[in-house]
């Protein structure tokens, strides 16, 4: 299966005041095109860093990451808005909607940034509304929405532009269950049909009923 | 494209609502303070500008047009000899002291040219005729006097330096700066009612050029003429005149100061809500960064928030400042908002509103995207 995302042997060191503090240790991670990754691991284990460094939004101090085919380079920073622009999209536990822009604007600001804009932007943006099932939901502010449909406009918006790789950080803590069992099947669904590489961090068991692949990180080391 | 900064600053109205009011208040106080202070100083010229005159020829240094020293009247015949002078006329232009009917005393400023109809002078007659001027003690008030001599009206008496001259007509718009009424009368009545300075003597030349002559050349041998006095073109005149008062008197520096007081309240206050919404937009400004925005398109977001701001708070404070054109004027002042001016404070008020953008453009260059993980 072609690999849209690939983490070799990556290293994170912050500085807390004098010392230097590695985050993770050595961590290597592939996703293919359609597969679902789990992430999961205690709080402090390195999950967010990860996901940070693999979303292009942190560098790693060591290690190579690879994004649809096109080496990160730390010493190329000024890259990585190009990359997460053309290959990545996010959801976020909070959503992250903004909250002056109709569901529909959200989707279509993201194609904007993205280089897609006009009338190709709104179709588009409509399309992906239409896929997460919010088409009769698209002019209304996030403030009208429930949380479950917040979540469906941010996955819509993380879908703009078709990016090989989607990361969600914990998706479905702020859902009831059943809400976060359908945003779930709705990921199953679109990695699959879509063919885009997921990778999931979440500390919820229920994203193992839909992961290809579950894997512990603790300690900044994969431990399974 | 989806205008993500006008729909954020237009969903908060609030916050909106106080920054726009921020800028229209600056705005306001500096077309208000300089509208008022350009109403003064165009009373300060406005005699000058009216007239008629090319060429003004006064005592050496005069510092403006109501502080005339007299000379020789016939000064004038040198000037009419001149090549390129088509007209030249003395006028006395002369402080007075006029007795009201309650018996106060109060300054006038004399205007007598030797002739009413070489210069317009008085040039808007709203009773009267001046002709009738020449016939004898009589005098024209202008209306403008109301505020300091009282109310009056044409055939009744007032006594200028102890004399009882009838008030014969009317005038609009003559003023001075210092706001002292103005009052036009015969030339020979003004020189009798001053025998003591002005006998034989006049305060102005005003000259005519013929069509065609060059003004410049006609000055330059006008000076050489009479080089005991000052030959000024009217613009020239105009300009010194309002000069005069406001390096003496401290009004240029107090409207520098106005200015500069209502700048910096508009930036402080654009600054502050501006830097307020941006650090409330913090996460939002995260997203745009981690879908792929850079820090173009951020700066963007606030400078467009910034200039939206920026021309509406403009024309917040301009609506009020014009109509306060009516009530001002009948207090007596003017304000005056050419628009020149208007262009000016606009393009002031983008570039100050832009100049207080920096502060969050320094703090959104710093965002880290990875905020946008935080719960």
């Amino acid at each position: 299966m072609e690999t849209v995302l690939e983490a070799t042997d990556v290293t994170k060191d912050f500085k807390e005041g004098r010392e230097t503090v590695r985050v993770l240790r050595g961590v290597s991670l592939s996703i293919a095109a359609g597969e679902i990754v789990a992430l999961e691991g205690p709080s402090g284990s390195g999950k967010t860093t990860l996901l940070s460094i693999m979303g292009c939004i942190l560098t790693p101090t060591s290690g190579r990451i690879v994004v649809d085919g096109e080496e990160v380079r730390g010493d190329r920073p000024g890259r990585l808005p190009a990359i997460r622009k053309k290959s990545i999209g996010f959801v976020f536990q909070q959503y992250n909607l903004f909250p002056a822009l109709t569901a529909l604007e959200n989707v279509e600001y993201a194609l904007n940034i993205k280089g897609v804009r006009g009338r190709p932007a709104r179709v588009e943006a409509e399309a992906m509304l239409d896929t997460v099932g919010l088409a009769d939901r698209k002019k209304f502010l996030p403030r009208d929405l429930s949380g479950g449909q917040k979540q469906r406009v941010a996955i819509a918006r993380a879908l703009a532009a078709r990016p090989a790789v989607l990361l969600a950080d914990e998706p479905t803590a702020n859902l009831d269950s059943t809400v976060g069992g359908q945003i779930l099947e709705l990921f199953r669904v679109l990695a699959k049909r879509e063919r885009r590489g997921l990778l999931v961090v979440t500390h919820d068991p229920k994203v193992r009923t839909v992961a290809d692949r579950v894997v512990l990180i603790r300690d900044g080391l994969i431990a399974a | 494209m989806v205008d993500l900064a006008t729909k954020t600053i237009l969903h908060d109205k609030l916050r909106f609502g106080i920054t726009v009011a921020g800028v229209a208040f600056a705005v306001a106080l500096v077309l208000f303070q300089v509208g008022l202070f350009l109403g003064l100083l165009d009373n300060a010229s406005v005699t000058i500008e009216h007239a008629g005159a090319d060429l003004w020829i006064m005592s050496k240094n005069t510092p403006n047009v109501d502080f005339a020293q007299p000379f020789p009247e016939t000064r004038v015949e040198r000037v009419r000899s001149v090549p390129g002078v088509e007209n030249a006329g003395n006028l006395i232009v002369s402080f007075m002291v006029l007795s009201l009917p309650s018996g106060a005393q109060e300054g006038a400023l004399v205007y007598a040219p030797e002739d009413f109809h070489a210069w317009s002078l008085p040039w808007k007659v709203t009773a009267g005729d001046v002709d009738d001027l020449r016939r004898g003690p009589y005098f024209f008030l202008d209306e403008s006097s109301v505020k300091r001599f009282g109310a009056f009206d044409v055939g009744q008496y007032r006594e200028v330096v102890g004399h009882r001259l009838k008030i014969l007509g009317s005038t609009r718009d003559a003023k001075s700066f210092t706001t002292t009424p103005i009052l036009f009368m015969d030339y020979a009545l003004a020189q009798s009612l001053n025998p003591g300075t002005l006998r034989g003597g006049t305060t102005y030349i005003l000259v005519k050029v013929a069509p065609g002559a060059d003004v410049e050349a006609v000055r330059r041998e006008i000076q050489a003429r009479l080089p005991h006095n000052d030959v000024l073109t009217t613009a020239e005149w105009a300009a010194q005149s309002r000069s005069y008062w406001v390096k003496s008197t401290g009004l240029g520096l107090n409207m520098v100061l106005t200015i500069f007081l209502g700048v910096l309240v508009g930036i402080v206050v654009v600054a502050q809500t501006l830097y307020t919404s941006t650090m409330e937009h913090l996460k939002e400004f995260g997203t745009v960064k981690a879908i792929g925005g850079s820090n173009a398109d951020i700066y963007g977001i606030l400078g467009k928030q910034a200039a939206i701001s920026a021309v509406v708070g403009f024309v917040a404070g301009v609506v009020p400042s014009m109509l306060a054109r009516g009530p001002i004027a009948k207090s007596g002042l003017q304000l005056i908002v050419p628009l020149p001016l208007l262009g000016i404070v606009l393009v002031g008020t983008i570039a100050f509103c832009l100049l207080a953008a920096l502060l969050s453009f320094r703090k959104v260059a710093a965002i880290d995207p990875g905020l946008v993980f935080r719960g």
